[in-house]
């Protein structure tokens, strides 16, 4: 029990410290430190507003919002927990702040009978969806196909939120050799994403 | 060097690699697509596969726009 409990708080350390460098970066002005973690947690974050907020445009207006008070609170942000669950209560609030602010203004939706089912946005088109099934199935194929190894390592950190030294014990293979492993397994899956992402593929930052 | 920005987007780079990291993101738009396909892949493992339409750009823009800045004393837990 004694043994869990240490993994678990191994993991809590790491994930505390995983963004600290950038996070520090960024309370000093470093914009582009800011950008690193607004790429990389721009999806989680809109996927959490959208239990609260339903349309698409508000969504994002919230997460803009949300992304611009971490950005000017960042001074108070003192490692105490990670970003990432800093920004999802900021987020949180950020979506209150909102419902709060149109709640006087809410305009009867007519399918309300048919109940509200949360964490799905109304105003996702048909392609969007369609576009987002096509990545979700070239990544599966792509899995299909990449070395045991190497999904493995990728599905450790990515799926079940394991740190790359949690990893490399449970593999018994140096750090390293985790850290390789799940970038050849990002490269092998990208490669094979980019003709799907095509020619609506992600605008450059 | 993409074996850098996967491990930067994993928070698992040295402190005194990201720094050198960042620069050559800034100074390569191939790179930085590694970053963005690289966290795509990763929400799309966690079943979250939206694709950024310029969705991150678009807060970069505002925060241009609003020259937003760090202020120290903002809490933005609070308000």
């Amino acid at each position: 029990m004694q043994s869990v409990e240490r993994r678990y708080a191994a993991f809590r350390v790491d994930e505390k410290q995983a963004d600290a460098e950038l996070v520090r970066l960024a309370q000093g002005g470093d914009e582009r430190a800011f950008q690193a973690l607004v790429v990389k947690y721009q999806r989680r974050i809109a996927r959490h507003v959208a239990r609260y907020v339903r349309r698409a445009a508000d969504v994002e207006e919230v997460v803009q919002d949300a992304f611009i008070r971490a950005y000017r609170g960042l001074a108070s942000f003192r490692g105490e927990s990670s970003f990432y669950s800093w920004l999802y209560r900021i987020a949180t609030n950020a979506a209150f702040s909102f419902l709060k602010k149109t709640a006087g203004e809410v305009e009867v939706d007519e399918r309300s009978d048919e109940g509200f089912e949360p964490g799905v946005s109304d105003e996702q088109s048909p392609e969007r969806v369609l576009f987002a099934r096509q990545i979700g199935d070239a990544v599966e194929r792509a899995m299909g196909r990449l070395q045991p190894e190497l999904a493995e390592a990728l599905v450790l950190f990515e799926v079940e939120g394991k740190s790359y030294r949690e990893i490399a014990q449970m593999l018994g293979t140096p750090i390293g050799t985790v850290r390789t492993r799940i970038f050849r397994a990002r490269e092998f899956i990208a490669r094979r994403l980019e003709p799907v992402l095509g020619p609506v593929r992600d605008r450059r930052w | 060097m993409s074996l850098k920005v996967s491990a930067l987007l994993d928070g698992q780079l040295e402190p005194a690699e990201v720094r050198p990291t960042l620069e050559e993101l800034a100074a390569d738009a191939a790179l930085r697509d590694r970053y963005t396909l690289y966290g795509l892949v990763g929400d799309a493992l966690r079943a979250n596969p939206t694709p950024d339409d310029g969705f991150s750009i678009r807060i970069f823009e505002r925060m241009k726009r609003e020259a937003v800045k760090v202020e120290p004393g903002f809490d933005p837990l609070k308000g």
